[in-house]
C-alpha cells in the first residue's frame, strides 16, 4: 500500500522531473570508452537539482521498479553472496584518480575547505582521522573504506556491510518512502531507501552526517550531502556503483564517480567479517594531537612511555 | 644506536599499506627504515591494528621491546600470514618505518623469518575469486 502511494506521488511528479532529463541513461561499461561515458554519467547526473528529484525521475522511468521474491535471490544479478574489496583507489573517492587529486566540482566554500586540509597537511606532517577511534567513516565516505565486505540482497531490505568498525548500510527495497522530515535525524550511514530495475539496485540517501571523502587532500562534504547510488553486478566477482554524490554546501555540480568491489579468492573460507573493536588492544589507542596531528598514547610494551618519547603531548 | 638496528633512509614514497591504514600515518617517520633482529615477544593478532613485538638484545645485555604495526586480521591473513605463525622464540629480522617521538615502534613493512620473507602488506593485493 505504502509503495503504490509514493508511486502515485511520483507519477504526478513526472512532468517536471522530464522536463529535466528527457532520456534515461541505462548501464554504461567500464571499457575502452570509460572517459567517454563518465563524461555522459557526469552530465545526466548534471540535469537533476536534486538527489531527490534525480531519484524519482530514475524511479518513474523505472516503472517504480521490480517487486523481487525470494525464489530470485539465487539468480545471478542478485547473488552477491562472497567476500570483498574495493577494487582499487585507495584514499581517492574517484578511483580513476590519485588520491591527491579530485574530480569534484567544487563551490568556493568547498575548495576553500579542501584548500585548508592541504595546508594542515603541508604544515604539520599528518592529520587526525575521526575514524582512529572506531567512530564511522560515514556515507560517502563508506565506499572508500578498504577492507573486508559482505552484501546481502532480500527481496525487501539489502545490506552493504564493511568489517571497519562494524558497518551496516541498510537499503530499505520494500516500496517505503523515506522517514518524513518531522521525524528524521542525522546520522553516519543516513536514511537509505532503494528499488530494483533491469538487475539494478538504485538508492537514494538522506539525513546524513558532514564528513571527509577521505583524509588526505579529499574535499569534505557538509550535513546537506545526499547520494544516488545504481549497484550492479558485472561479471560474477564484480560489483560496481554509480555514484552521483549532491552537496549544495561543498559541489557546484553533483560528483560522479564509478565505484567498484571485488569478490576475493576464498577457497579456504578463512576471510570472514568479524568484529572490530578500537578498545580491544591498548596499542591502538591514538592520540588527536593540538596541532591536528596523530600520535600513539600508551603502548603495553614500554614501560615509562612519556620517559621515552620526545613527544610532549606523549609525556 | 646499540641495538642490533640500523637506519637507512628512504627515498621512497609513502608505502600504500600505510595508506590505507585505519588511522593516519602521520606519527611515522616514511622517510626512514629501521631493521632489527630479534625473538618473537607476542602476536597480538587484533583489530583495527595488529602488533608484532620483538624482543632484542642490545650490545650490553639489556633487552629492548620493539612493536610494529601492521593492519587487522583480515589483511594479515589475506597475506598468508596466520595468527600461529610466529609463536614467541621465533627468531626474526623485521624493517619498519619509524616513529618520529623516539619509541621502539613502527609501521612494519617486511620481515624475513627462517630465510623467507614475510610482507603483511600483500595482503592489500586484489585477488579475485574464479568466475
Amino acid at each position: 500500500m505504502k509503495k503504490r502511494f509514493f508511486l502515485l506521488c511520483s507519477i504526478l511528479l513526472v512532468p517536471s522531473i522530464s522536463g529535466q532529463a528527457a532520456e534515461p541513461l541505462g548501464w554504461l561499461t567500464k571499457d575502452a570508452d570509460w572517459a567517454a561515458s563518465k563524461s555522459q554519467l557526469q552530465a545526466f547526473g548534471e540535469k537533476f537539482s536534486s538527489a531527490s528529484d534525480m531519484y524519482a525521475y530514475l524511479q518513474v522511468t523505472a516503472g517504480g521498479g521490480d517487486t523481487l521474491q525470494w525464489p530470485q535471490m539465487g539468480e545471478p544479478a542478485y547473488d552477491w553472496s562472497g567476500v570483498y574489496t574495493r577494487t582499487g583507489g585507495g584514499l581517492s573517492f574517484d578511483p580513476d584518480i590519485a588520491a591527491g587529486e579530485t574530480t569534484a566540482k567544487l563551490t568556493p566554500a568547498g575548495a576553500a575547505a579542501r584548500q585548508a586540509k592541504i595546508d594542515r597537511v603541508n604544515s604539520t606532517g599528518g592529520e587526525y582521522d575521526p575514524i582512529s577511534d572506531c567512530r564511522p567513516p560515514g556515507h560517502p565516505r563508506w565506499a572508500t573504506e578498504p577492507f573486508l565486505h559482505e552484501f546481502v540482497v532480500t527481496p525487501n531490505q539489502s545490506w552493504l556491510m564493511n568489517e571497519m568498525v562494524n558497518d551496516v548500510r541498510r537499503i530499505y527495497t520494500d516500496g517505503s518512502a523515506h522517514t518524513l522530515p518531522e521525524d528524521a535525524y542525522a546520522s553516519a550511514n543516513g536514511d537509505s531507501i532503494g528499488f530494483w530495475t533491469d538487475g539494478m539496485l538504485v538508492i537514494h540517501t538522506q539525513y546524513l552526517m558532514s564528513g571527509q571523502y577521505q583524509r588526505g587532500t579529499q574535499p569534505d562534504y557538509s550535513d546537506q550531502v545526499q547520494v544516488v547510488e545504481r549497484w550492479k553486478k558485472i561479471d560474477g566477482v564484480v560489483l560496481e556503483a554509480d555514484f552521483w554524490v549532491f552537496d549544495p554546501v561543498n559541489l557546484a555540480k553533483p560528483w560522479y564517480t564509478r565505484q567498484s568491489w571485488t569478490k576475493l579468492a576464498n577457497d579456504d573460507n578463512l576471510l570472514r567479517l568479524r568484529y572490530w573493536d578500537c578498545r580491544e588492544n591498548q596499542n591502538n589507542e591514538i592520540l588527536q594531537k593540538s596541532d591536528g596531528t596523530s600520535q600513539f598514547m600508551d603502548f603495553d610494551f614500554i614501560e615509562n612511555d612519556a620517559e621515552v618519547s620526545t613527544d610532549e603531548e606523549v609525556k | 644506536m646499540k641495538i642490533k638496528a640500523s637506519i637507512l633512509l628512504l627515498l621512497t614514497a609513502m608505502p600504500i599499506g600505510a595508506a590505507l591504514a585505519h588511522h593516519s600515518g602521520a606519527m611515522f617517520n616514511y622517510g626512514e627504515m629501521v631493521e632489527v633482529t630479534g625473538v618473537v615477544k607476542e602476536f597480538q593478532y587484533t583489530n583495527p591494528h595488529s602488533w608484532l613485538l620483538v624482543d632484542v638484545t642490545n650490545a650490553d645485555g639489556s633487552v629492548t621491546t620493539w612493536g610494529f604495526e601492521a593492519e587487522g586480521p583480515s589483511t594479515l591473513m589475506r597475506a598468508g600470514i596466520r595468527k600461529n605463525d610466529l609463536p614467541p622464540g621465533t627468531k626474526i629480522t623485521i624493517r619498519g618505518n619509524p616513529l618520529k617521538d623516539g619509541r621502539s615502534a613502527g609501521a612494519w613493512i617486511d620481515a624475513v623469518v627462517d630465510g623467507k620473507t614475510i610482507n603483511p602488506r600483500n595482503g592489500f593485493a586484489v585477488v579475485p575469486a574464479a568466475k
